[in-house]
C-alpha cells in the first residue's frame, strides 16, 4: 500500500506539472492583416446607396483579377464611365421589376455582384460576350466604355445583356417548361450559332441567333428580347418572318414565356415589357 | 498489484508527454517577420517607391518582341490611390488621372485598376495583326514587384512574364513625348508617301536591300533580302521617342548592335550608325523592291486583256488599294453632279478598238481614255501615253477625272503585278502602281 501512495503522489504531482507547464503560452496579438477600409470616393459611396443598402448588390469596377478571365484581354472601365451605365441598369432593369413584380423583387431574387469591364469581350471567333451570369451570383457586364447612354441601339444592346442574364437567374431560382419548349424546335440548335444570319434563325423560328444554343439561351434570348422591344418593334419582327410555322413557334415560345412569369412570379410579362420601354425612353430623354 | 501497475503505467505515460512536450518542434525562422508582416512591408515599400520619384515613371513596354513593338508610358503616382498618365500609343499624348493599387497576386505588384492609357493595349477588339484578333496588342497593366536595380523598379507582367522597367521620369519626358507623334507619323506615312519600305544595310565593304515590311500599328516589321542568293530576315520591333525609333533587340550587322535609329525629316530616313562605316536605314520607295514582268500581258502585240474595278464589290476591300487611290476615287465622285457616280475604272489593252481607259458611271455616259502603251524593259513597267479623250485629240480632260487619270497616264509609267490573292470570285487580281505616286488600284482580270 505504501508503493501505492507514492505512486499516486507522483502522478498527481506530474499532472500538476503538465497543467503547469501550459500557463505560459503566447497570447495572439493583433493581426497583421489589413483590415482597414479603403477610402470611399463619391462614386463608391453612390453605388453603396444605389445598389449595396438597397438591393444587397456589390458593384466592382475597379479591376480585380480574381473577378474575370485573366486569358481575355479586358480592362477595367474609366470611371466617369461608371455611373451612367449603372443608372441605365437601375431605371431599366431594376425600377421595372420592382414596379411590376413588387417592392421586395429585385432584393430577394437578383445576381449579389456585378462586375462592370470597360472593354469589349471579343473571342477569337470574332464574336463578342457581352455579358456573364455565373451561378446566379455574379453578372459581368462588358464594354461599359463603349456605352453611349444617348444611343438608343447602345442601351438597348446593354439592357439586353442584363435581362438576358436575369432571366438565366429567375430560371435558376424556378425551371421553365422545358419539355414543351424542346419540343418546339428541336432540330435547329447548333454550336455554330455565330456563323448564322439573325434572318435565317427566325425563318427556323428563333429570335435571334445565340438562341440556337441551346434551350436556355433561347428561353433568355426569347425573354430578353421581348422586353427589349416595344410592341410594334416584335410585331415588325413577326411580320418579317415569312415562314408560318416559324412564326408559330416564337409565338409559342412567348406564350411559354408569358405563362412561366405568371406562374412562378405573378409577373405580367407584357406590363413588364412596357414599364421596360417606359423606363428605356426615360434614359433617353434624359 | 493491479492498481499498482496502473498508476506505474500512468507516470510512464506523464514522462513520456513531458518530454516530448519539451520537443520543439518548431523550425528555424528564416526570417524575422511573419509572411504576413512581409507582404505588408513589401506593399508599402513599393508605394513608397512609386510615390518617390517626383516626376514620376517612363516605361517603355515591348508586350511581345517576337510580333509586337514597344509603346512609351509615363506614370506619375499620387498619394490618394490616383495616377496620371500619358503615352505614344496614339496622336493623344495628353494627360489623363485614373486609380492604381498595390494589390496581392501571385506576389506584390500595383495594378491600373481604372481605364487609362497603359489599357489601350489590352482592348481585344483593336488588335493591328489579324493574329492577335481578341488579344489587342498583348498589353497587361498588373505588374508583380520584383526589386530595384540602379534605381529602376523591376517588375514582371502578369499574363506574359516579362520584365518590366519603371525608369526615374525626369520633367523633360514629360514635355517630349508629345514630338514622339512626328516621329511616328514618319514611319507610319500619309496617303501620299511612297507605297514600299526599304531596309539599307551597309556593312561597311558592301550595301544589302531587304524589302521592309511594317505594321504601323504593331510597331513591328520584317526585312527579307532582296538578294535571291540570301535568305536572311530581320525583325524589327520598334518604339519611339523624340529623335528616331528603338529596335528591341538591336539590329546585328557585323557584330555590332544598331538600335538607335535616327530620323531624318528631310531625306524621309530612318537612319542606325555603328562604326566603321557600319549602318543601318529605313527609307520610302515608289518602286516596288520586287519587279516582275507580269507587265508583258498588256504590251502592243499581245492578245486583249481588259481589267477593271468595280466600285461596291469586293475589290473595293482590297488591302492593296492605296489610301491615295481610294482619296482620288472620292474626289471624282465628289466633283461629280448630284444623281452621277463613278461605277467602274476599266482598262482595255489590245482591243479592236485601240488601247483605253473606260471610265463608267451611273446616271452619265461612260468616258473613253484612249491611250498608246510603251515598255520600259529596264523599269519593268509600262507607260501609259495620251492620245485622247473618247476619240477627240484636242478635248482636254474632264475636270473631275483630270486629278485620278494622271496617276495611270505620265511619262514615268505604271507597275503592274498579278497578285497571289483572289477577292470574292476567281478571277486573277492585278494591280496597277504609279511609279510617281503611291496611287495602287486593285483590279480583276476580266478575260
Amino acid at each position: 500500500m505504501k508503493i501505492l501512495k507514492r505512486y499516486k503522489a507522483i502522478a498527481i504531482i506530474t499532472g500538476a506539472m503538465l497543467f503547469v507547464a501550459c500557463a505560459h503560452e503566447d497570447q495572439p496579438t493583433e493581426s497583421q492583416l489589413d483590415f482597414s477600409q479603403p477610402n470611399k470616393t463619391e462614386l463608391d459611396k453612390w453605388i453603396d446607396t444605389s445598389f449595396l443598402d438597397p438591393y444587397n448588390i456589390k458593384v466592382y469596377y475597379e479591376w480585380n483579377q480574381n473577378l474575370v478571365d485573366n486569358t481575355r484581354y479586358l480592362f477595367p472601365p474609366t470611371v466617369e464611365k461608371v455611373k451612367p451605365a449603372l443608372e441605365i441598369v437601375k431605371k431599366i432593369w431594376i425600377d421595372s421589376y420592382t414596379t411590376i413584380g413588387g417592392e421586395n423583387f429585385v432584393k430577394k431574387i437578383a445576381p449579389r455582384e456585378f462586375v462592370l469591364v470597360g472593354g469589349m469581350n471579343l473571342n477569337t471567333t470574332g464574336t463578342r460576350t457581352l455579358g456573364l451570369a455565373e451561378g446566379g451570383q455574379r453578372v459581368s457586364l462588358f464594354q461599359i466604355d463603349y456605352l453611349n447612354k444617348n444611343s438608343r441601339p447602345d442601351v438597348t444592346e446593354f439592357i439586353h445583356t442584363i435581362q438576358h442574364e436575369y432571366v438565366h437567374i429567375l430560371n435558376q431560382t424556378k425551371p421553365f417548361d422545358e419539355q414543351a419548349w424542346s419540343k418546339l424546335t428541336p432540330s435547329g440548335y447548333t454550336t455554330s450559332w455565330y456563323v448564322e444570319e439573325i434572318e435565317d434563325s427566325r425563318e427556323l423560328g428563333f429570335i435571334t441567333s445565340y438562341a440556337r444554343l441551346n434551350i436556355y439561351e433561347d428561353f433568355a434570348e426569347t425573354a430578353s428580347t421581348i422586353l427589349t422591344s416595344s410592341e410594334a418593334e416584335y410585331d415588325a419582327i413577326l411580320a418579317s418572318i415569312t415562314d408560318p410555322e416559324a412564326r408559330a413557334n416564337i409565338q409559342k415560345k412567348e406564350a411559354i414565356v408569358v405563362q412561366y412569369y405568371k406562374d412562378a412570379f405573378d409577373i405580367d410579362f407584357y406590363a413588364l415589357r412596357d414599364e421596360a420601354q417606359k423606363n428605356t425612353d426615360a434614359v433617353l430623354g434624359n | 498489484m493491479k492498481l499498482k501497475y496502473i498508476y506505474k503505467y500512468l507516470i510512464v505515460a506523464f514522462v513520456a508527454v513531458l518530454q516530448c512536450a519539451c520537443t520543439s518542434t518548431e523550425a528555424d525562422s528564416k526570417f524575422d517577420q511573419t509572411p504576413i508582416e512581409r507582404l505588408n512591408i513589401k506593399e508599402k515599400e513599393l508605394n513608397d517607391l512609386l510615390l518617390s520619384s517626383p516626376e514620376g515613371w517612363k516605361v517603355v513596354y515591348y508586350t511581345d518582341s517576337t510580333q509586337l513593338g514597344g509603346w512609351t508610358h509615363l506614370f506619375k503616382f499620387l498619394p490618394d490611390g490616383k495616377v496620371d498618365m500619358a503615352s505614344d500609343f496614339d496622336g493623344d499624348t495628353s494627360t489623363y488621372r485614373s486609380q492604381y493599387d498595390i494589390q496581392l497576386g501571385s506576389s506584390v505588384g500595383v495594378v491600373f485598376t481604372t481605364a487609362n492609357r497603359i489599357h489601350l493595349l489590352s482592348q481585344s477588339d483593336n488588335y493591328p495583326t489579324a493574329a492577335l484578333r481578341g488579344k489587342g496588342h498583348l498589353g497587361d497593366f498588373q505588374f508583380f514587384y520584383y526589386g530595384q536595380e540602379n534605381g529602376d523598379i523591376i517588375f514582371k507582367t502578369n499574363r506574359n512574364v516579362q520584365e518590366l522597367r519603371f525608369v526615374k521620369a525626369k520633367a523633360q519626358d514629360w514635355t517630349d513625348l508629345p514630338k514622339n507623334t512626328p516621329i511616328i507619323e514618319g514611319i507610319t506615312g500619309g496617303p501620299t508617301s511612297p507605297l514600299f519600305r526599304l531596309l539599307e544595310i551597309n556593312d561597311g565593304s558592301a550595301l544589302h536591300l531587304y524589302d521592309f515590311d511594317f505594321n504601323a500599328n504593331a510597331r513591328f516589321g520584317t526585312a527579307t533580302s532582296l538578294d535571291p542568293a540570301s535568305n536572311q530576315i530581320y525583325n524589327l520591333a520598334l518604339s519611339f521617342t523624340p529623335i528616331g525609333a528603338i529596335a528591341k533587340p538591336a539590329l546585328v550587322v557585323k557584330g555590332q548592335k544598331l538600335s538607335n535609329f535616327v530620323y531624318d525629316s528631310v531625306s524621309d530616313k530612318f537612319i542606325a550608325t555603328g562604326t566603321g562605316g557600319v549602318s543601318a536605314t529605313i527609307k520610302y520607295t515608289n518602286v516596288p523592291p520586287t519587279l516582275s514582268d507580269d507587265y508583258k500581258i498588256l504590251l502592243p502585240g499581245k492578245i486583249y486583256a481588259r481589267f477593271g474595278y468595280y466600285v461596291g464589290d469586293y475589290v473595293e476591300d482590297a488591302p492593296t488599294n492605296s489610301q491615295l487611290f481610294v482619296n482620288e476615287l472620292t474626289a471624282i465622285n465628289a466633283a461629280l453632279p448630284e444623281g452621277v457616280e463613278l461605277t467602274s475604272i476599266q482598262v482595255y489593252l489590245n482591243h479592236s478598238l485601240g488601247n483605253f481607259i473606260y471610265y463608267t458611271f451611273a446616271g452619265g455616259p461612260a468616258i473613253f481614255h484612249y491611250i498608246n502603251v510603251e515598255e520600259d524593259a529596264t523599269g519593268k513597267k509600262i507607260i501609259l501615253k495620251h492620245k485622247s479623250w473618247n476619240g477627240n485629240p484636242t478635248a482636254a480632260a474632264p475636270a473631275f477625272l483630270a486629278n485620278f487619270d494622271k496617276h495611270l497616264v505620265n511619262n514615268n509609267g505604271v507597275y503592274v503585278k498579278k497578285e497571289s490573292f483572289k477577292l470574292g470570285y476567281t478571277n486573277t487580281v492585278y494591280t496597277f502602281t504609279s511609279a510617281s505616286s503611291s496611287f495602287r488600284m486593285t483590279t480583276w482580270q476580266l478575260n
